[in-house]
């Protein structure tokens, strides 16, 4: 299997390299490092923005089009003084949202915002140009696939047996007002010795369908409707390439930072050699050795720190799809998170509670490499590790099954001992809190750094919730009787002591 | 001071100014790093082509090397199930009750799965016989035994099981036609289910026979009782009920009669109301039963049965034999006791004689003694020597066509184990049913493989109306298949074992009740109808004149079983090996235990080396025409002079690793005519080295005032302060006590859980059950024999074994030994029979801990829950911390010792580390490490309670010492919780602390040891 690791020191010895250059000489300062505008996003705009949609506040890609710089920067460190200051754009786009005043945000720099801003410009998310959307859809044939997936979906498709026929251009094959007797009550058409009825069901092993009384004649046609028109196919229009996104800044800032490596170096090489002013020889000697000792300092501290580690799986598992388009709860396949000290990778039979019906998918796609085709090869990949056969619909006897061996993504070495349930259950804490934004996720990687620190530092900030655990109960009474306290952190209970996390 | 009493751990230090001694105490690290070794003298040094600057670039190169390949971490796989059993949740253990009756050890226990592999066995304390003794605990490495047997095997030669079953039933039908005798020869079956399938087995092929051998054998009991009471079987006895027990030679401590009395009589040693019972021993060796008693007697194992008489004649017939002697003297006195206690006493001997058994049963008759029980027998032991005698007759005479051996190893027990092989030659078909291939396997034809008792179903009746269900923890590791579904195979039917079990137990035993429920409680009790005990006539007369008639030598011996190894069915388990004996304190090995004067007799010697270590002579040993050649000679204080005595269990010699192959096999010294031998022994050449633990961790030289003791009249009648002071300080010439004298701040402690620990040391037995609850839950690795000799034993928790004697003049008189020559020897050689103490000591979690403030790098820290941490990751392995415990407590990794062949026990295998505790790291080199006081363990039952959103009751907190001890002598648990256990415990007039004058304030207290010396 061809897994491919991105493990980074490298990148971030580049990136601090560029880093140093951008703070020492300003030169690029206009230039914005997207990088750490992502990372500055993720921290501080990403609870109330999205990039390509509406939240708690407006979308915010390619925002330095609609707006200056120059607003852009005041609105965000402080958008209250604005506003006050009678700004047209900044009152309007108050009064938009709701009156909702953003937060301030004085502590960013302008080098941070413009950051930021290289990252909502350059990374245009893949923004879906529905065609279909600009055909004019009936609206019979809109309410009549709301209600086939609603209702019959779970046992029909359109194009393939499943648990029922096929429906697709089912009206060529029945006539209209038979088929309304069958929805509504098909038991009783049987009973009425209709032929096709009883063929019918002969044919699907004696399983009657569940009735539909409750569905108007208006409701059946729409249905109807709908699966003769079938899903409008939509068709991805890719107004960038997503894959280069994440390469693309990276290697705009390298290319960047390498170019001033490269006159730095022949600066430096050129005093040596050419420069006659002892002065500067020694100025660039320290020069050097400073550098040198940063660089190997921040390489050395970052060894271990697997941020944003990035394998390939086995099954190109997207949580986009699941967590994020789906919107599966989290817990309905890490189920153990609740429960025990590991989240759990959900077992293969998982899985098959919806990939039974669901072979193959039908979403939209949006890269040019992972289209439909792609995707149904890997689900196809689930049926052959269990062994399911998706034609005939059930499982195939005495298969040798094949157990599917991912790649761990977030790894605490054997030292560390820690507990989901402690956090999921007992501090309520949400996934994303230490995983990001799993659900915008094509392909997991370690949105954390998981080094201690980044664990002490939430020990340290977050209260416990006292009142709402009878646990707790008695440590309350005591702490608000003896020292009048309310409010106790993690670490006051405890919680930054050596013995708890390693044994 | 509790009293004036001397203590010592070893006789070493009964010589003034020895060396040896005073250097263990000032060092805790009696081993020099050997820095010779690798860097080499001066010579060799300049002789080398590595120069300093060479040697610097090779550091350099080999750091830079290493940092840059630690940059790509490694790619770790997770596979999860394809589909997941309901009943597991990753990382969330499961418990299931299951027995264990191997036919030595029958257990109720709770067994802990992880992920569908169990990691411990727990005593099942809801059940009867729920306690886990040291051998039960540590049978769950039987399970990852690399030696298994794969699957069956023909002659040597692996086969499967269709060829087999086809051949053995060819010859079996083969036999049933000629009507030729097949045999069964299995050890203890206490397995209704079983048993019934013999009778099936038997009924299809007709001459069938069923011997029953025990490798220790409790024959004469079971024919006593069977001549008294009309059954084979042995009675119960509930020490918890008695006020005098008087023992002649009985181990009740140990394994006599199937053990598990720990609980009931720990029950009685708790002082209450003022009283407590009256527990005298005779005895010739040195036994954990005599260690606990409060007046041990030496007696020769000849004189033992006449100590029987005497008693027998002073409680029933009223005849006090008048003799000066100091035996006769105890006798009359324990006599005197026993009468005065009437039915609340109790006489158990462990004599393997008939007649001698015959009498203690008469006495209890007599006295009608309340803590025999005569009607719910117990089944552990049904041995049957004559029969065993009559199979190997049969089999040379070649009147046996088959002989089938399950549970069982007689090639190795056997005292004639050669013969038994000779004979087994003449069977026409021999089957033996083996986990491993041991002796008997090895000589058989056909060798069934078996699965562990956690792999398997069954059944087990343990006492009378209680059944126990055996039911698999885990799916069959190997290609293997039990007696019972064999049995079934034979006989040809197709019904699977499980069925024929819930089958039978439905019929016969549940009564309608849930099979479900009794499977989740493993143990299910019927009623036994009220009847009246039907007593035989016994000639008494004739039973007397027997036993007077049994004719002792000048040196006799006898056998005994360790609580480590017991019949030596698990000498591959390294756990059991590396536990020391709880008395001699020696691991890795069996010796001739011998007394002082027949080792000056004799000119034998112990001595102990340098590092603390003990050396010892080597023996010849001849007894019943056999002898055994270059055994090691262990001087043991209390042992009777004219006696001695060597462990059972040691010198198997197939199917298991090399490093376990060791000792003596003692089991050919055993006589079936008599229970002690005539023995000579003839000193030889050579030095044998122990791994004896009884010198490490001398703590600071002040044995002294370690250990606490009162006698019952002084802890009635005097105060507090006369026997447990709490110790006081010279302040601005004042005394004050402890909390005015501190040098550390006081940290506020009161608020949240604090975690104590209660060891009442006048409950703990000694028997180390707690040692290898310790060994498994925590991951403790085992070093090895070599290690143990230089003080590198890992066991966080170690019971120390202390020697006293406070023989004076008055006491001399009192016990009427003044003037005579025993009163002198017990005066110049406190060693010939001190009191024994016990006393567990792991970490003492100090609140004001000296550890603590001299690691560099504060790898050990202090938690709010009174626990001292251990960062191992933060270790750098200075060793600072042990210097500085005054209680020797903390273990240093000199190795890796996992995945290393120099340590090739469990942890070096796959299938070993699947016993690994996986919420515990293994610890790697260089690292220091010592009790948590199962901080894993807290912190799940603090975690559960938090989920479940209530606060935790009091005996949810256990450690795992806590959890496995069979006397509840450990008590853990919240000391802030003023209705808990632990903090009343820790108000009582008993308790006191660890060397508590040095002022580290230690979580772990202890109850001091009262002893009944009320002699009349």
């Amino acid at each position: 299997m061809n897994i491919v690791i991105e493990r980074i020191p490298l990148k971030r010895l580049i990136s601090s390299l560029s880093l140093l250059f951008i703070f020492s000489f300003n030169i690029l300062a206009q230039q914005g490092d997207p990088v750490n505008g992502k990372k500055l996003y993720n921290a501080d705009c990403a609870a109330c923005h999205k990039l390509d949609k509406r939240l708690v506040g407006p979308p915010l890609k390619g925002i330095s089009e609609k707006r200056s710089n120059e607003w852009l920067h005041a609105w965000i460190k402080d958008n209250n003084a604005l506003r006050a200051s009678g700004d047209k754009d900044a009152i309007a786009i108050f009064e938009e949202y709701s009156k909702i005043p953003m937060l301030a945000y004085p502590k960013l720099s302008e080098q941070d915002i413009n950051d930021i801003l290289a990252y909502t410009d350059d990374k245009p998310l893949k923004t879906e140009t529905d065609i279909a959307s600009s055909q004019t859809v009936d609206p019979k044939v809109a309410i009549g696939k709301k209600l086939y997936q609603a209702n019959c979906a779970a046992c029909h498709k359109l194009d393939k047996k499943l648990i029922g026929p096929p429906l697709g251009n089912i009206a060529e094959k029945r006539e209209m007002d038979w088929l309304k007797l069958w929805i509504k009550d098909n038991n009783a058409l049987r009973a009425s010795g209709d032929k096709d009825a009883v063929a019918i069901f002969k044919e699907y092993n004696g399983m009657p369908m569940t009735a539909y009384p409750q569905l108007s004649d208006e409701d059946i046609e729409a249905i109807i409707a709908y699966t003769s028109v079938g899903d409008v196919q939509k068709v991805a229009a890719v107004t960038g390439v997503e894959t280069d996104t994440m390469a693309k800044p990276n290697s705009s800032s390298n290319w960047m930072s390498y170019v001033v490596i490269g006159v730095i170096l022949l600066l430096v090489v050129w005093i040596y050699l050419q420069s006659n002013n002892a002065f500067l020889k020694i100025i660039a000697t320290i020069f050097v050795l400073l550098l040198s000792a940063y660089i190997t300092f921040d390489w050395l501290m970052g060894i271990g720190i697997d941020q944003d580690y990035q394998p390939i799986q086995p099954i190109a598992f997207s949580h986009k799809i699941h967590a994020g388009d789906n919107k599966i709860d989290c817990e309905y396949c890490h189920s153990s998170a609740k429960n025990s000290k590991t989240s759990g990778i959900p077992s293969v039979n998982v899985c098959m509670n919806c990939h039974k019906s669901i072979s193959e998918y039908t979403g939209t796609t949006t890269l040019s490499e992972k289209d439909k085709a792609f995707y149904d090869a890997e689900i196809h990949k689930i049926y052959d590790a269990i062994g399911w056969d998706p034609d005939k619909l059930e499982y195939i006897e005495n298969y040798e099954q094949k157990p599917i061996k991912w790649v761990r993504v977030h790894n605490l070495p054997d030292f560390v001992y820690y507990n989901h349930s402690q956090h999921v259950t007992v501090a309520g804490l949400e996934c994303q809190e230490c995983h990001g934004p799993v659900e915008e996720m094509d392909d997991l990687y370690q949105y954390s750094p998981l080094t201690m620190r980044w664990c002490l530092d939430c020990h340290k900030e977050t209260d416990v919730d006292l009142k709402g655990n009878e646990y707790y109960a008695k440590i309350h009474e005591e702490l608000a009787k003896k020292f009048g306290v309310e409010k106790v952190t993690v670490a006051q209970l405890g919680g930054t002591e050596c013995g708890k996390c390693h044994y | 001071m509790a009293s004036n009493k001397k203590y010592w751990k070893s006789v070493e230090e009964l010589k003034e100014n020895s060396s040896i001694v005073e250097k263990l105490k000032q060092t805790e690290f009696v081993e020099e790093i050997p820095t010779d070794q690798f860097l080499g003298d001066k010579e060799t040094l300049e002789s080398s082509s590595t120069s300093r600057r060479d040697f610097l670039k090779y550091v350099g190169f080999s750091t830079a090397v290493a940092s840059l390949a630690a940059c790509e971490g490694p790619v770790i796989n997770s596979i999860p199930y394809l589909v997941k059993p309901d009943e597991v949740t990753p990382g969330v253990a499961d418990y299931y009750a299951t027995t264990m009756a191997d036919g030595y050890d029958f257990a109720n226990v709770l067994v802990k799965v992880r992920e569908g592999r169990p990691i411990k066995i727990e005593p099942n304390k809801d059940s009867e016989k729920g306690n886990a003794n040291a051998r039960v605990q540590a049978s769950i490495l039987g399970l990852y035994d690399d030696n298994r047997l794969r699957g069956p095997k023909a002659k040597g030669e692996d086969t499967d099981w269709k060829t087999m079953d086809a051949e053995i039933v060819g010859k079996l039908n083969e036999l049933k036609a000629n009507g030729e005798k097949i045999v069964f020869l299995t050890g203890t079956c206490a397995s209704p289910s079983t048993m019934g399938l013999v009778g099936k087995f038997t009924e299809q092929f007709g001459n069938v026979d069923h011997v029953v051998y025990d490798a220790i054998s409790e024959d004469a009991a079971l024919n006593a009782f069977k001549k008294m009471y009309g059954t084979r079987s042995l009675p119960d006895y509930d020490f918890g009920k008695a006020e005098v027990i008087v023992s002649v030679a009985a181990d009740f401590l140990g394994d006599w009669q199937g053990g598990g009395f720990e609980a009931g009589y720990s029950k009685g040693r708790r002082p209450k109301n003022g009283k407590m019972s009256r527990h005298i021993q005779f005895e010739s060796n040195m036994t954990l039963t005599g260690g606990n008693a409060d007046k041990r007697v030496v007696v020769k194992p000849s004189q033992q049965a006449l100590v029987m008489i005497k008693l027998y004649q002073a409680v029933v017939k009223g005849i006090a034999t008048r003799e000066a002697s100091p035996i006769n003297n105890a006798v009359q006195k324990a006599a005197a006791q026993i009468k005065k206690a009437g039915k609340k006493a109790v006489v158990v001997t462990g004599v393997q004689d008939e007649n001698a058994q015959l009498l203690a049963l008469a006495i209890n008759n007599a006295i009608q003694s309340d803590v025999i029980d005569v009607v719910t027998t117990k089944n552990v032991r049904h041995g049957d020597d004559a029969k065993v005698v009559q199979l190997i007759k049969d089999m040379k005479a070649g009147n046996v066509g088959a002989v089938i051996m399950h549970n069982t190893n007689p090639v190795y027990t056997l005292p004639n184990a050669s013969e038994f092989t000779e004979a087994l030659k003449k069977v026409k078909l021999s089957v033996t049913f083996a986990m491993t291939p041991n002796e008997t396997a090895n000589a058989s034809q056909y060798v069934v493989a078996i699965p562990h008792y956690l792999e398997s179903w069954g059944d087990v009746m343990i006492k009378k109306g209680q059944y126990s269900l055996v039911q698999p923890t885990i799916s069959q590791l190997f290609d293997t298949r039990q007696f019972q579904c064999t049995l079934l195979k034979w006989i040809g039917s197709n019904e699977s074992y499980y069925d024929y079990l819930k089958g039978q137990w439905q019929a016969n035993i549940l009564g309608g009740k849930s099979w479900n429920k009794t499977l989740h409680d493993g143990t299910f009790t019927v009623a036994i109808p009220e009847s009246e005990v039907t007593i035989n006539e016994v000639d008494m007369n004739a039973v007397n004149s027997a036993v007077s008639k049994i004719k002792g030598s000048d040196l006799e011996l006898t056998v005994y079983t360790k609580i480590g190894l017991g019949d030596g069915q698990q000498a591959n388990n390294p756990w059991l090996q590396e536990l020391p004996d709880p008395i001699t304190r020696t691991s890795w090995d069996n010796y001739l235990l011998v007394s002082r004067i027949d080792a000056e007799k004799l000119g034998l010697k112990n001595w102990t080396v340098d590092n603390g270590a003990l050396n010892g002579d080597l023996v010849n040993v001849t007894a019943n025409g056999i002898t055994l050649n270059n055994v090691a000679v262990y001087i043991q204080p209390g042992q009777t002079p004219g006696s001695v005595a060597i462990a059972l269990g040691y010198g198997r010699g197939a199917g298991m690793n090399d490093e376990m192959m060791i000792g003596a096999n003692a089991y050919p010294l055993i006589n079936s005519n008599s229970y002690f031998q005539s023995v000579s022994i003839e000193k030889v050449a050579g030095e044998h080295k122990f791994a004896c633990v009884q010198l490490q961790h001398t703590i600071m030289g002040r044995e002294g005032e370690i250990t606490k003791e009162v006698t019952l009249a002084d802890f009635v009648s005097k105060p507090k302060d006369d026997w447990n002071a709490a110790p006081v300080f010279s302040l601005d010439h004042q005394e004050v006590t402890q909390d005015k004298v501190d040098l550390w701040e006081k940290f506020d402690d009161s608020l949240g859980t604090k975690f104590n620990l209660s060891i009442d040391l006048a409950a703990c037995t000694g028997c180390a059950a707690c040692i290898i609850a310790c060994h498994v839950e925590n991951n403790v690795p085992v070093v090895g024999k070599q290690e143990i000799r230089v003080s590198r034993d890992m066991h966080w928790l170690r019971i120390d074994r202390y020697y006293s004697s406070d023989m004076t003049v008055e006491k001399g008189k009192e016990e009427g030994i003044f003037g005579t020559g025993e009163f002198f020897n017990a005066q110049t050689h406190p060693s010939d029979n001190p009191e024994v103490s016990f006393q567990p000591v792991m970490c003492q979690h100090c609140n004001h801990a000296p550890c603590e403030t001299v690691c560099p790098v504060a790898a050990t820290s202090h938690g709010r829950q009174g626990q001292n941490q251990m960062a191992y990751n933060r270790c750098v392995g200075t060793r600072y911390c042990a210097n500085n415990c005054p209680y020797r407590v903390r273990r240093f990794n000199w190795f890796k010792y996992f995945d290393n062949t120099e340590f090739d026990y469990n942890m070096n295998n796959d299938l070993g580390r699947m016993v690994l505790n996986p919420d515990v790291v293994v610890r790697s080199r260089g690292v220091m490490e010592k009790c948590s006081m199962c901080i894993q363990m807290t912190q799940a039952t603090i975690l559960k309670a938090k989920k479940e959103g209530r606060a935790v009751a009091d005996g949810e907190f256990q450690t795992a010492c806590s959890n496995a001890c069979p006397t509840g002598a450990m008590v853990f648990g919240d000391v802030n919780d003023d209705s808990s256990k632990v903090a009343h415990l820790e108000k009582d007039d008993r308790s006191f602390k660890l060397l508590d004058f040095v002022g580290t304030k230690p979580n772990v207290f202890y109850q001091l040891k009262v002893n009944n010396t009320n002699e009349s």
